[in-house]
């Protein structure tokens, strides 16, 4: 870089510092006001009156380590990741509508492919997962906070210069191009060799915002540990823990061995593409990546999926009527995926001309966790059998969670298979089996978690009938796109292709169709989400899913209704809210009426 | 009345410090790969004085020129690895030597000028 550019830089960097230490003079000037105002007493510690109280307004949620806070945060970002990696395939998908290059460019098609992948799996589905497992795992096992208020709210805070860094090759910076290696990077194409366009600075952008966002999860697993080892209330104890703090504790599991190894790949990668490193250029160092990749990859799969089972096996009995049938099954089969998720990676490599002796066995561990998914969604559907099944809408995105995981789950199956899997390898199979599980799945059961727990963390109710529009058109279009995929991998469609041949075209347009009915559904669901906040009736009682009358009240319930019975009144007045149902005044009757419509 | 229902008594609900060590690290890291020197130097002092504040802040250190003395050790060390070693990335190791020194500069000012004047930092 010339002079003038260090100089330049050198200032703004001086500058930025100088700003963050005026700042933090301030936010420290600040906090040594509050103690009196914050009840505490004159000879108390720092501790005791800061606890009490909370800045407002930017600053509070720039600075918070209260653990629902940071819940509150992950949520907001997994939402805004989940929209922008939405509208990326949505480009796509119209850009597949007919074979030829009519929207965009081959090349960008490629870029939009490879950070729509990343962007859901890091920026949407892992993120989603620590909102719900920050706001509620503490509240679950009746801990105060988590063990590490400051590392949370430092793992949450990597997140968005991550994801500004995988995007960054988006952005108008000259010279630098979006990365096209895929979500899987596979060298030598993410190394940079070749005539090809991916030694590009925007690649290493996109690399330093994955290691991130590695960083990010494996600070947050490392305290979701430490917090559900030590934290516990002590009524809570092994015997009784709740399923989804089991499921979150076996996924911070895999995220503490599986996230570091990708750190160290990708930093090998990096070194390889800038400082003349030859770890993935020699010979046998494309096989490497890849089981290295792998290695984190397919944990990574149950790292996405383990919570969001938990989500399901915690809010489908609720609805059902029932507890958890097998309970003691789903938390063995949880444990049982768990260790087995470090087995099977190389099934991703059965075309690669790796020994056959090993695929056999990659296979034969392969079918063998069919087991424990099969474990749970037979639980999950004795739970409904002959129960008192209300479909209300995180019902319904539980029971569709249940419909889609069976597909997505039966097709993994058979890709598991090593003759089958060199037929269907690299084809739209593929992308459909996966679909099933991150959208038909893994987002379906994020839905249902946030329908379900939108009562305690907005104080208000959504709109039940947009709810339900939300489900069944997200239920028809995953169903219709992804279903269209597999039927195109059986044709034998190759996967990550901007263009294709006349025959597959009618299929495609299938997929089109699905997804921009995906698209209708989840615009329906912003504005529902946003103007339920803003808008909606308010919620009185504690237990607005009546839970209580079949005994399921669970933990987080206790603490609303806690809350709600503890309020600081803001001076007794009948509150005449603006209510969406017409005008009238919402009472608990109208309250119960509603649940019960609901149902 | 419970005041804050499920929070803590003991737990501070606000902390400065952890927005700007995520910002120290990725901007530390760009410096260093891409060999932008004052983004390296700039990033690691911003990591590196939050560190020692959060550190500070939760009690886990007594002593801020202390903190700030092991820190810019463990930078010292690193940068004069990446300088004066085989790998002989000169420019890079200058900047996180020179992070190094201005830590250790600032946790002195620091010491002598300001810390004084807060009584309850």
């Amino acid at each position: 870089m010339e002079v003038n550019g260090q100089l330049a830089l050198t200032v703004l960097m001086g500058v930025f510092l100088i700003a963050v230490a005026a700042w933090l003079a301030r936010v420290e000037d600040w906090r040594s006001y509050t103690p009196l105002a914050g009840g505490g007493t004159v000879g108390g510690t720092a501790e005791q009156y800061v606890s009490e109280e909370k800045p407002s307004g930017v600053i509070r949620w720039l600075t918070t380590v209260d653990h629902k806070d940071i819940g509150m945060l992950y949520g907001a970002y997994a939402l805004v990741a989940f929209a922008v990696g939405g509208l990326m395939v949505v480009l796509m998908r119209i850009e597949l509508a007919d074979p030829s290059m009519t929207l965009i460019s081959n090349t960008f098609y490629n870029s939009l492919l490879t950070s729509h992948g990343i962007t859901m799996l890091f920026l949407f589905g892992t993120p989603i997962i620590a909102a719900f497992s920050n706001y509620f795992i503490p509240l679950l096992i009746g801990a105060d906070d988590m063990a590490f208020p400051r590392i949370n709210a430092i793992a949450f805070w990597l997140l968005p210069p991550a994801a500004l860094l995988i995007w960054a090759g988006f952005f108008p910076i000259p010279d630098v191009i979006p990365a096209q290696t895929a979500w899987t990077m596979y060298t030598p194409l993410s190394a940079g060799v070749g005539s090809g366009n991916q030694m590009n600075a925007g690649v290493d952008l996109m690399l330093l915002g994955l290691h991130l966002s590695g960083v990010s999860a494996t600070m947050g697993a490392i305290n979701f540990i430490a917090t559900i080892f030590t934290e516990r209330n002590e009524k809570v104890s092994w015997a009784n823990l709740d399923i989804f703090s089991w499921t979150i504790l076996t996924q911070s599991g895999l995220i503490l061995f599986a996230f570091p190894l990708l750190g160290s790949a990708i930093v090998m990668l990096l070194l390889d593409r800038n400082f003349g490193t030859m770890f993935f250029s020699v010979d046998g160092g494309a096989i490497l990546w890849q089981h290295l990749f792998w290695f984190f990859g397919h944990p990574e799969v149950y790292i996405l999926v383990l919570p969001p089972m938990g989500i399901v096996s915690l809010v489908l009995p609720r609805f059902a009527g029932r507890r958890l049938f097998g309970f003691k099954f789903v938390v063995y089969s949880t444990l049982a995926i768990g260790v087995l998720s470090f087995g099977v990676w190389a099934h991703h490599m059965f075309a690669t001309g790796i020994d056959p002796r090993l695929r056999a066995s990659f296979m034969a561990v392969s079918l063998a966790i069919a087991i424990p998914s099969a474990v749970k969604t037979f639980n999950w559907i004795t739970t409904m059998w002959n129960g008192k099944i209300r479909l209300t809408t995180p019902m319904l995105f539980c029971i569709g969670f249940v419909s889609n995981f069976i597909i997505g789950g039966v097709t993994g199956v058979f890709l598991a298979s090593i003759p089958v899997d060199l037929v269907l390898h690299d084809t739209y199979y593929v992308v459909g089996h996966f679909h099933y599980i991150v959208m038909g799945a893994i987002a379906f059961a994020g839905f249902a978690g946030l329908y379900y727990w939108f009562p305690i963390y907005t104080g208000r109710m959504y709109q039940v009938t947009l709810g339900k529009w939300h489900f069944w058109l997200s239920m028809v279009g995953t169903n219709l796109t992804f279903f269209a995929m597999i039927l195109l991998g059986y044709g034998g469609m190759p996967r990550r292709y901007a263009t294709y041949l006349p025959q597959f075209a009618t299929l495609h347009q299938v997929a089109t169709v699905g997804a921009l009915i995906l698209l209708v559904g989840q615009i329906i669901f912003v504005w529902n989400f946003v103007q339920s906040w803003l808008e909606g009736r308010e919620v009185q009682d504690g237990d607005p899913w009546d839970l209580a009358d079949d005994d399921l009240v669970t933990a987080e319930w206790t603490w609303f209704e806690r809350k709600l019975e503890t309020a600081v009144t803001d001076g007794g007045e009948d509150e005449t809210e603006l209510a969406t149902d017409g005008g009238q005044t919402v009472d608990d009757t109208d309250a119960d009426a509603e649940s019960a419509d609901d149902a | 009345m419970d005041e804050a229902p499920g929070l803590s008594d003991q737990y501070r609900t606000a902390s400065p410090w952890p927005v700007f060590i995520a910002l120290g690290i990725p901007i530390s890291e760009l410096g260093l790969l891409f060999g932008l020197f004052p983004l390296a130097v700039g990033g690691l002092l911003l990591f590196g004085g939050s560190v020692v504040g959060i550190l500070k802040e939760s009690g886990y250190v007594a002593s801020t020129i202390r903190a700030v003395t092991a820190l810019a050790v463990i930078f010292f060390a690193f940068g004069a690895g990446l300088a004066f070693t085989d790998i002989a990335l000169v420019t890079r190791g200058y900047a996180v030597i020179a992070a190094a020194i201005l830590l250790v500069v600032g946790g002195v000012v620091f010491e002598l000028f300001v810390r004084e004047q807060r009584q309850t930092f």
